[in-house]
């Protein structure tokens, strides 16, 4: 027995060899990156593999990549993707093995395959996506509307951040002089943190506006979500599960202004509004105020106009009640006059006239005579005259 | 006529009295009592736009 004896680096200088005979070539392996860290120039990942249903480890590996590579790799991955290297991320590594006596075992990597990751990336965005719609939760935002006084903001950003600089030197001075009472509520936003840290920000706002009085039930009037003037464009950790229920479900509308020119983010997708950067957020609620004016001068320029309604109205009834008044007195004149005229007219024949112009009438049994035949001898006749009667006998 | 009675519905009417007054179309025994309904029809629409312009008012002062 003891005659077999090796030292431990004997042992692993052989375990080395069989390793350098038996697998001397390159191969493509898909992993998930579960640690990656830089150091002196040198990039030092953990691969995993895990059971699909399960999501527990089934396979484990260390995969180094050299300065050289390494140089090379790194920029082209993230121009490709938009993203460093980082933990989480699938990738498609080429890689040999190597087995060192003192180190042990690692896979050293020479190429990467981009493509493979944003494949993964996609796949994983719409999963996402697919969940949110299957919760029920994926339009709720873009059912709240951003309220026409909305004047209170609450700000999640970077403190210190260009984008946050600019949001709100546009508020500031707009051209209308409106006021903003803008709040920030300081976040993370890149990286790993961006989800815990944009959803405790979240939480954060939704705790202020519970301290609120029933009159006024919503601190802020709008959420918005801004980041910009960094030169990496990682938004992978915009593209999460939990942030987008967080958001899809905000009680408040919020708007996202997280700049990119690649595809939407999820966190755009759910929220009430998506615009490009936080400038374009800024002229968003901007605008929203002038709106509101543009209708408040206008409802006061239609109230102003029912008044000239009633002016006019006014001017009608007057015209109304002269003609009326016209009306009657021309029918009343009108009337009067006929009767003036049946009066004078009746007034001719009052044979009452004649007798004082001197005529006088011949009545026969109270008739008047017009024809000398129609009296003989011996009938009595009277003759009316101005002054009296006259009775006489016809001879 | 009653309270109810719309303002347009109420102008058309004195405007057919009007009309008919112009025209000769009554009789002087009607004359009275179609002046008189006249006469409230234009009480009545000029109360409306009366109160409606208090209440215009009212709104205007409000929005400034």
């Amino acid at each position: 027995m003891s005659d077999n004896r090796y030292t431990l680096r004997q042992l692993n200088m052989m375990v080395r060899d069989a390793i350098e005979m038996q697998m001397p070539d390159e191969y493509w392996v898909e992993a998930e990156l579960s640690e990656c860290r830089e150091r002196s120039g040198h990039c030092y990942m953990e691969l995993i593999e895990k059971d699909e249903q399960t999501n527990t480890p089934v396979a484990r590996a260390s995969a180094k990549c050299w300065r050289q590579t390494w140089m090379v790799m790194q920029p082209h991955f993230e121009r490709v993707t938009g993203q460093p290297l980082h933990a989480g991320l699938k990738v498609l590594l080429r890689v040999y093995a190597q087995y060192h006596e003192a180190y042990g075992f690692s896979w050293i990597v020479t190429d990467i395959d981009p493509t493979y990751t944003i494949g993964d990336m996609a796949r994983k965005r719409q999963e996402i996506i697919r969940q949110l719609k299957e919760e029920g939760v994926f339009d709720l935002q873009r059912e709240l509307h951003i309220p026409l006084f909305a004047q209170r903001i609450a700000v999640i950003s970077a403190a210190g951040a260009a984008g946050y600089g600019d949001f709100c030197r546009q508020l500031e001075d707009n051209e209308y002089g409106f006021k903003f009472e803008v709040t920030l509520f300081p976040a993370i936003m890149q990286g790993e943190q961006v989800e815990k840290s944009i959803i405790d920000a979240l939480n954060k706002i939704y705790t202020n506006s519970q301290k609120l009085t029933a009159n006024s039930p919503m601190l802020y009037d709008a959420v918005v979500i801004i980041r910009g003037g960094g030169a990496t464009a990682d938004l992978s950790g915009f593209d999460t599960l939990a942030l987008a229920e967080n958001v899809a479900q905000f009680p408040i509308p919020i708007i996202t202004g997280i700049g990119h020119d690649r595809d939407e983010s999820i966190l755009d997708m759910v929220s009430n509004t998506r615009v490009k950067t936080p400038t374009a957020a800024a002229a968003l609620l901007i605008d929203n105020l002038r709106q509101v004016l543009e209708r408040l001068n206008n409802a006061q320029q239609r109230i102003s106009m029912a008044g000239h309604i009633i002016i006019d109205a006014r001017h009608r009834i007057e015209m109304l009640q002269q003609r009326l008044s016209t009306a009657i007195e021309r029918i009343m004149t009108n009337q009067k006059h006929r009767l003036s005229q049946i009066e004078l007219l009746l007034q001719g024949y009052d044979p009452q006239l004649l007798l004082r112009r001197g005529y006088s009438i011949t009545l026969h049994h109270g008739r008047a005579v017009r024809d000398p035949q129609q009296l003989k001898a011996g009938d009595e006749i009277e003759t009316q005259v101005e002054k009296g009667t006259i009775k006489s006998i016809v001879r | 006529m009653n309270e109810g009675t719309k303002y347009e519905e109420a102008l058309a009417q004195l405007e057919t009295i009007v009309r008919k007054m112009e025209n000769n179309e009554y009789t002087i025994d009607e004359l009275t009592a179609q002046l008189k309904t006249a006469q409230q029809l234009i009480k009545l629409c000029r109360d409306k736009l009366t109160k409606t312009e208090a209440e215009l008012l009212e709104e205007q002062t409000k929005g400034q």
